[in-house]
């Protein structure tokens, strides 16, 4: 443990505290789990405020969870925040900024499980610096359902002369994002989504593209709402709130296809991956005429 | 075969013992009635509790009051009360001067009006005493049948020790009992948190669904039917170590740590190598 201090500012606490108990994943295992995936989560997350869910005594659904936006009391001196006044709640909220191994290390250290990100970074939070497209299939329609309707997006975008990128929520759904230049309102970015959702629902009998048919069985939801200041995704590489403790996992577009499950990536499947599909995505940032 | 099992599932009486003393004693005040009553402890926070002990010699150890500039021992006659009024200053009291303003127990428990007894949320509940006939058990049991036959609760004050209280008169299992209640300052308004401003409405048919689940779940409330399952494990070690058996606790394995470090070590290798 000394020699652990040594590496990380962070006092880890509880490692063998049980996070996962049907497949008796620990505390430790978890953090263990993060560092591996810094390498490929930093890049992307960095600058921009982020909110957590903490599951302080695990997953089970009888534990308490909680979804936070302001940095907890004890907040280290060390961990950067955002100032950011909310007009909704009239307070300021301090997000907590993760630009380290160390404060990722912190993060899962507070059980924060799950970590969410806004689609705009710190010094121009008005300009979102990529699109996304949340597919999010309603049973009986599943995960598999939702890679056909990302293909066809996927072909749409490409269409367009757009480099998507996607990923699976960990959940039921997949996420397909495009960087592009940060110039653009949340208002331009979500009508421009918005528009793509209506013409997939026209070629598509699966898609709908309007929220209030969100519930409607068996389809596969084009969610343009998210791209707004201060609404998030999942991170890439975040754990999931499932027993299987899933990931939400970015993808090649090759591993896209009918017959893919969440449980396919999980804690103990992703840290393995060769794959970094999402590397240096923000150099690949897609000029877009709106 | 099926009435033996029956019996057996009958419940054996769970409560806690009946206390020796009352511990305050005055009347119940409606207008001009008096119903004189004692007031006893009817609740027992359990749990189960340890005294610290020396490691080496296996003594209690006590709590000593230290002077936090010279780390000395206080002794109780140079104790005196601070109020901190900003940070580092105090206006201070001695006990009498504290005393002379405390309230006076008046002996009574003034109720001032009737109410549904379900009409009072039991956030406000704070702790329950039982009311026993003191000199007449005529009014009591006046009083007692008037409030069952009405299914009301009395509402009014009382003070206890030094501390003015609300307080709900009400009966229980055949007795009447008194529940001090907290003030409305000291309970937060849920609806003060952020977390409820945007709560959207359920659809439709989620919420059958979960009206379904509920309607399927239903059933009487039985307290016996929970169990204080850590008391009954420190028991259970309690007579191990009692009948001299040794405890096997199992440790948390350092394999984890070691996990950490190889993982820490390679990740910032890898962070600092120019991307």
């Amino acid at each position: 443990m000394e020699e652990l201090k040594e590496l990380t500012k962070v006092q880890l606490k509880n490692l063998d505290k049980i996070f996962y108990p049907k497949i008796k994943v620990t505390k430790g295992q978890v953090i263990e789990y993060y560092i591996k995936m810094a390498p490929k989560i930093l890049p992307i997350i960095a600058d921009r405020p982020l909110v957590l869910t903490r599951y302080p005594d695990g997953i089970d659904h009888d534990k308490v969870s909680f979804y936070e936006k302001n940095a907890p009391d004890g907040t280290p001196e060390w961990v950067k925040t955002k100032r950011i006044y909310s007009e909704t709640t009239k307070r300021d909220v301090d997000y907590i900024v993760c630009n380290d191994l160390d404060t990722l290390i912190w993060l899962a250290n507070l059980a924060a499980l799950e970590i969410h990100m806004p689609f705009s970074k710190i010094n121009a939070l008005e300009k979102p610096d990529f699109l996304f497209f949340d597919v999010d299939p309603e049973a009986p329609a599943t995960l598999s359902d939702a890679a056909e309707v990302a293909l066809l997006l996927k072909d749409k975008l490409r269409d367009l002369g757009l480099t998507p990128f996607i990923k699976t929520s960990g959940k039921k759904g997949l996420h397909v994002i495009i960087p592009i230049e940060p110039e653009h309102t949340f208002e331009k970015t979500r009508a421009f989504v918005h528009k793509i959702g209506i013409d997939l629902a026209k070629e598509s009998d699966t898609v709908v593209s309007e929220f209030k048919d969100t519930k409607k069985p068996g389809k596969v939801f084009a969610d343009y709402l998210q791209n707004s200041p201060l609404r998030t995704m999942v991170i890439p590489y975040s754990l999931r709130s499932t027993h299987e403790a899933t990931v939400s996992t970015p993808l090649d577009w090759s591993e896209v296809k009918k017959g893919i499950n969440p449980t396919d990536f999980t804690i103990f499947t992703v840290e393995k991956r060769k794959q970094n599909p999402w590397k240096n995505i923000f150099e690949k940032k897609c000029k877009l005429e709106i | 075969m099926a009435q033996e099992k029956l019996e057996k599932a009958k419940p054996e009486k769970v409560s806690a013992a009946v206390p020796r003393r009352s511990i305050w004693s005055g009347s119940i005040t409606i207008g001009l009635v008096n119903v004189p009553v004692k007031l006893y402890s009817m609740i027992y926070d359990k749990g189960v509790s340890f005294h610290f002990l020396h490691k080496t010699d296996g003594q209690p150890l006590k709590y000593v009051k230290m002077c936090t500039k010279d780390d000395k021992i206080v002794p109780w006659n140079e104790v005196t009360r601070g109020y901190e009024v900003a940070k580092n200053e105090y206006v201070t009291f001695d006990k009498k001067e504290l005393d002379e303003v405390k309230p006076e127990s008046d002996k009574r428990i003034r109720i001032s009006k009737f109410v549904d007894y379900f009409s009072v949320d039991p956030v406000y509940f704070d702790r329950t005493y039982a009311l026993m006939p003191d000199k007449s058990k005529e009014a009591y049991s006046l009083l007692l049948t008037a409030l069952a036959r009405k299914n009301k609760a009395g509402a009014g004050r009382i003070t206890l020790r030094t501390k003015e209280y609300p307080a709900l008169l009400h009966t229980y299992k055949g007795a009447l009992v008194l529940t001090t209640l907290r003030y409305a300052y000291d309970v937060v308004d849920p609806q003060d948190f952020e977390d409820l401003q945007k709560l959207k409405e359920p659809e439709k048919a989620e919420l059958d669904l979960a009206i379904k689940i509920i309607t399927d779940l239903s059933g009487d409330f039985d307290i016996t039917e929970f169990e204080d399952t850590y008391m009954k494990r420190v028991e259970e070690l309690i007579a191990q170590k009692l009948k001299g058996e040794k405890i096997h606790i199992e440790k948390p394995p350092e394999i984890e740590a070691k996990g950490l470090m190889v993982a820490l070590r390679e990740t910032i290798k890898q962070l600092e190598k120019p991307q």
